[in-house]
């Protein structure tokens, strides 16, 4: 991707082209410069929303604008709303299903954790390259978010068998340790 | 853009998000220093402005114009950064302003906002609108008098001066007045008609606290107000600066939105309106503000803020600059 200066420059030339404020805003959420990447991101939601080969696009900027809000802290509101948006704009995906199932998580607010990664797996999906790193490594993140959240609302033992499930696949390490984690804290009976 | 096609250049202001958390950096004032450098004063603040454009799908869920400060800080904080440029308007040193601590901020709106920069009798000034010394918000322009190590590349304030709006002094909120680069501690305070106020923060020489109105000079009043925006620079034998004008609205919720635009204005040495520019966007959005003009060499500085997001300075070629400067004033 070019850099900052040359990407702003083009798009001073063509500032209502969805994937142009879709670089800009990535290379300023590369920089950390996370108000700057939501201007961009949203323009390119707003200006792609109707255009036709756009829908990922969009789709991604809501997640980038969702995981931007949540980055600054303190903004809870507008992070849950935002990925709203993105189920509204796009139900079949699964990316902000898990983005919101892994928000209630660490909020402690388990049936809102396990709904929406139940909603999360509700669809067949096609694996998509995803253009914006949000934290979703495939399906089984989803499953991940229900069987921790299915302990506390008292799915004790759904939620062992998730985990066995899990501890038999080949998932990211830091899902794989944390499996193994709950698993022994179950068996543990705790 | 029209400036860019003619050689001009756009650059992004950035400053490394570790001090600055990642929110907006915005509203950069440029002006050149006697040495030559190019400053640039950057404003940060604590918040993400969300402005939903076109079809306003995807607003927040306070409306499509909402300023996300952390939900359980009603605060809106300002911090202020001064910067060098480079030729090519890349920032080379910047480092946040060290404040007095003067008094407790008591109002939601923490900071110097909106700074000006000019130097003036040898002294660097920021001069922007404080809103945070009284219960209810009342806004007044402030003299922030720093000091720059360039060595160090450190800014510290070492005096403020609150300004008095002229007598009686009982408007609500004073903001956004021109300083006038080359006539120390003057400003236009309003386009149209134009009033040229001046106060001298040295107290010595202004024992009364006044701030003194110079001119008041009639014009034909344009479509919209047209309020200060950018320094009020010399450009041949006239003056121009960058004025801003506002569309408020609200959506059929009650829930408010604006539309942004600037103009190019320009003064004859009495301070005459002499003309305007259509208006105009840098970055076709709908919240842009432009704080600062210089002049270096043939061409013009221009910097402005996107959405309270981002900042940029525009190098403006001396031709484009010019047929702005003629359509001005052929009106």
């Amino acid at each position: 991707m070019d850099k900052l200066p040359n990407l702003i420059h083009r798009l001073s030339q063509d500032p209502f082209n969805y994937l142009l404020n879709f670089d800009v805003a990535q290379k300023y959420l590369e920089l950390n410069q996370t108000a700057s990447a939501v201007s961009f991101y949203l323009r390119c939601a707003e200006y792609g929303e109707n255009v036709v080969g756009a829908k990922r696009y969009v789709y991604s900027s809501l997640l980038a604008i969702a995981k931007c809000f949540d980055t600054q802290k303190g903004r809870e509101l507008s992070v849950s709303n935002t990925l709203l948006q993105a189920i509204a704009y796009d139900d079949s995906r699964p990316e902000a299903y898990f983005m919101l199932s892994n928000y209630y998580e660490r909020a402690s607010q388990w049936q809102e954790c396990y709904t929406f990664a139940v909603l999360g797996l509700g669809w067949s999906y096609e694996q998509e390259e995803q253009l914006v790193d949000i934290g979703y490594d495939g399906e089984y993140c989803l499953r991940f978010e229900k069987a921790v959240s299915a302990y506390w609302i008292g799915r004790k033992d759904e939620s062992l068998e998730l985990f066995k499930q899990l501890s038999t696949e080949s998932i990211l390490p830091h899902y794989a340790n944390a499996v193994k984690y709950n698993l022994e804290k179950l068996n543990a009976g705790i | 853009m029209k400036a860019i096609n003619s050689g001009g250049v756009l650059a992004p202001l950035v400053i490394p998000e570790g001090l600055t958390s990642g929110t907006g950096l915005m509203n950069p004032s440029i002006f050149i220093d006697d040495d030559g450098d190019i400053l640039v004063n950057l404003r940060h603040v604590n918040y993400t402005l969300v402005h939903s454009e076109a079809g306003q799908k995807f607003p927040s869920r306070w409306g499509p114009l909402t300023y996300l400060h952390p939900e359980k800080d009603q605060r809106l904080v300002t911090e202020n950064y001064l910067c060098r440029l480079n030729q090519d308007l890349e920032m080379t040193d910047f480092a946040r302003v060290e404040m007095l601590d003067l008094h407790k901020p008591i109002w939601e709106f923490h900071g110097l906002e909106d700074c000006r920069l000019v130097r003036w009798e040898g002294a660097l000034y920021l001069i922007g609108v404080r809103r945070d010394t009284t219960d209810n918000g009342q806004g007044r322009m402030e003299y922030s008098n720093v000091v720059l190590d360039k060595n160090k590349w450190t800014v510290k304030e070492v005096g403020r001066k609150r300004i008095p709006a002229p007598a009686p002094d009982d408007s609500y909120c004073e903001k956004n007045w021109y300083p006038v680069l080359d006539k120390p501690f003057t400003f236009i305070k309003w386009s149209c008609p134009t009033e040229v106020i001046f106060h001298d923060p040295n107290e010595l020489d202004n024992p009364n606290n006044e701030t003194i109105q110079l001119a008041l000079r009639a014009c034909e009043m344009p479509q919209k107000d047209q309020r200060g925006s950018s320094q009020l620079i010399r450009w041949g034998n006239m003056y121009i600066a960058i004025t801003h004008e506002v569309d408020l609205f609200k959506n059929y919720l009650g829930q408010k939105d604006a539309i942004y635009r600037h103009r190019l204005v320009i003064w004859d040495t009495e301070y005459n309106l002499a003309g305007m520019s259509k208006p105009f966007s840098f970055l076709d959005g709908n919240i842009e503000f432009c704080v600062g003009a210089a002049k270096q060499g043939d061409d013009l500085l221009l910097s402005f803020g996107f959405q309270d997001n981002a900042a940029f300075v525009l190098r403006v070629p001396k031709p484009i600059v010019e047929e702005l400067i003629l359509e001005a004033l052929e009106g």
